[in-house]
């Protein structure tokens, strides 16, 4: 256990930044994720093509080739952004699509003749999404937009690969000097169960206190 | 009409059959990770190695101790080696041939599977740099090919034949910077290296105030440096003389400054084998096939002398 002592310092610092870019990627999918939804059950035909052209190309995709693309070719293209912010907003526009679908996935629940009541009293378009249907369907989407969190959560390892220090990176180099790849690597797993188990509780009991009871 | 069905109409569904059993075979030996029996004729450096490998050195029926690692290399009929197959000049898989690996590392890979079997039988399973140890303690690999560095932490855990090959880490910027000389300028400045190699510990060592960004493999690190996230690229000296060769837009700077002694990586406290190595390397530097190997695979990338093989033993932890 001294290996985890001497270098606590170090790991600390990489979980922190685990846990920031989860947290950052995690609201901005949140946000970018509800106007996607909100795109694609809206009645304009081009919103709707755009929306369902963004999922389909980010759920089709597989993330480590757009952080790796975001890092080596857009320099390319003449923008070059630090490693970290890089990597916060692909993982951002990436897990979007997820969320989207989680939330298109709640709409379901809300039923027909809500919307044509809310048309009946005269609510525009975006009234009836903003006040009606949105926030039903995010009442009823909170567990499957915790996985989607969780799964954000532990893609955040992917940033390892384009040179962020998180705490797959941390660990990576700890056991290049202590060379126990085992106990480093069965030590990293358990931080990232606990973390997908507070995202998991925390999903529950939100979703306990937000469930509309019909 | 019905009697009578178009040719075309009834070859279809053979086609298709056809096809998809081929897909299939093509899908099976695709998808197996290892790279069974590399065939040295089919290298491309293989013609200057060809008399090497004829002339091959092979243990003396005595050397195989009964009940011994060897025997059971031998009984089994291959030597599994944990090599990388993206490392250019020591381990570099032909992407249009996968049998086709070549380097120095694994040159003497086949050489050592020759000594024992009498055959370069070889089946490849590419570590992670994470995983070495791993491999070696639950006897998933029988030997590691990887410049796989020496020190006193891993010998804990795995044992060390050789050293077989000595180099060390070399600085390299763009073309067009004048100001960085050697590891001495790179105080304060952003120094891109592998993960997982040496220079993530090594350059702390010399120069604590640069800051490291790792990337996973060569060529991505080169990216970064052409396109500016850091200021050098610490790396192995060889490594960086031949990517320097290939591109002009980037430079080595200054000397190398640290000297990394590579070991075959065997289970730990598996004595008799390593005596078995250490004597095929000597035997191998006696001979001179191992000048031979370095010559035609990493000698092609340096303009330097053919360097002497490194003493067996010579490091702490081998």
């Amino acid at each position: 256990m001294d290996i985890f002592v001497d270098s606590a310092g170090p790991l600390l610092a990489a979980l922190g930044t685990t846990v920031v870019m989860a947290v950052v990627a995690g609201i901005g999918s949140l946000i970018v994720g509800t106007l996607i939804a909100a795109a694609r059950i809206s009645p304009i035909p081009v919103l709707r093509g755009a929306a369902f052209a963004y999922v389909q190309f980010f759920v089709n995709v597989p993330l480590l080739v757009l952080l790796i693309l975001a890092v080596f070719a857009l320099p390319d293209a003449g923008i070059l952004m630090p490693l970290a912010p890089t990597t916060v907003v692909v993982l951002t526009l990436y897990e979007a699509a997820y969320v989207a679908e989680a939330i298109r996935s709640g709409v379901n629940t809300v039923g027909n003749g809500q919307i044509e009541a809310s048309r009946a009293l005269g609510f525009t378009l975006g009234q009836t999404l903003s006040l009606v249907v949105l926030p039903q369907s995010l009442r009823a989407a909170v567990q499957p937009i915790g996985n989607v969190m969780i799964a954000l959560t532990m893609n955040t390892a992917l940033a390892a690969a384009v040179g962020v220090v998180e705490l797959t990176s941390a660990a990576n180099k700890l056991n290049l000097v202590e060379a126990q790849p085992i106990l480093i690597f069965t030590a990293a797993g358990l931080v990232y169960m606990l973390l997908a188990l507070i995202i998991g509780l925390s999903a529950g009991r939100i979703e306990r206190k937000v469930a509309i009871v019909r | 009409m019905r009697v009578s069905r178009s040719p075309l109409r009834r070859a279809i569904p053979v086609a298709a059959v056809a096809l998809t059993a081929m897909l299939g075979l093509a899908a099976c030996s695709g998808g197996d990770a290892a790279v069974p029996g590399a065939d040295p004729t089919a290298s491309s450096a293989a013609s200057s190695l060809d008399e090497v490998y004829k002339n091959a050195v092979v243990a003396e029926a005595a050397d195989i101790l009964p009940d011994s690692t060897m025997a059971k290399i031998k009984e089994r009929g291959k030597l599994i080696v944990g090599e990388a197959l993206d490392a250019p000049l020591l381990s570099q898989q032909d992407p249009s041939n996968p049998d086709d690996v070549e380097g120095f590392d694994a040159d003497l890979a086949k050489l050592l599977a020759i000594y024992i079997l009498g055959e370069p039988n070889v089946e490849i399973i590419p570590p992670a740099s994470e995983t070495r140890e791993a491999l070696l303690q639950n006897g998933t690999v029988d030997v590691v090919f990887n410049t796989y560095t020496i020190t006193e932490e891993r010998a804990a855990q795995v044992s060390f034949a050789g050293p077989y090959l000595e180099s060390g880490l070399a600085v390299a910027v763009k073309s067009d910077n004048d100001d960085i000389k050697g590891i001495e300028d790179l105080a304060g400045k952003t120094v891109i290296v592998g993960a997982n190699t040496p220079a993530v510990t090594a350059v702390p060592e010399e120069q604590p105030t640069a800051t490291l960004v790792s990337f996973a493999t060569d060529p991505q690190a080169m990216q970064a440096l052409k396109q500016g996230r850091g200021d050098a690229y610490v790396q192995d000296f060889t490594l960086l003389a031949s990517n320097a060769a290939s591109d002009d837009s980037i430079k080595v700077v200054g000397q190398p400054f640290t000297t990394e002694a590579y070991g075959i990586g065997l289970k730990h406290d598996d004595d008799d084998f390593k005596t078995f190595i250490n004597d095929w390397l000597v035997k191998i530097q006696e001979d001179g096939t191992w000048a031979k190997v370095w010559d035609a695979t990493l000698g092609a990338a340096v303009e330097s002398e053919t360097p002497d093989a490194p003493k067996i033993g010579s490091v702490p932890g081998s």
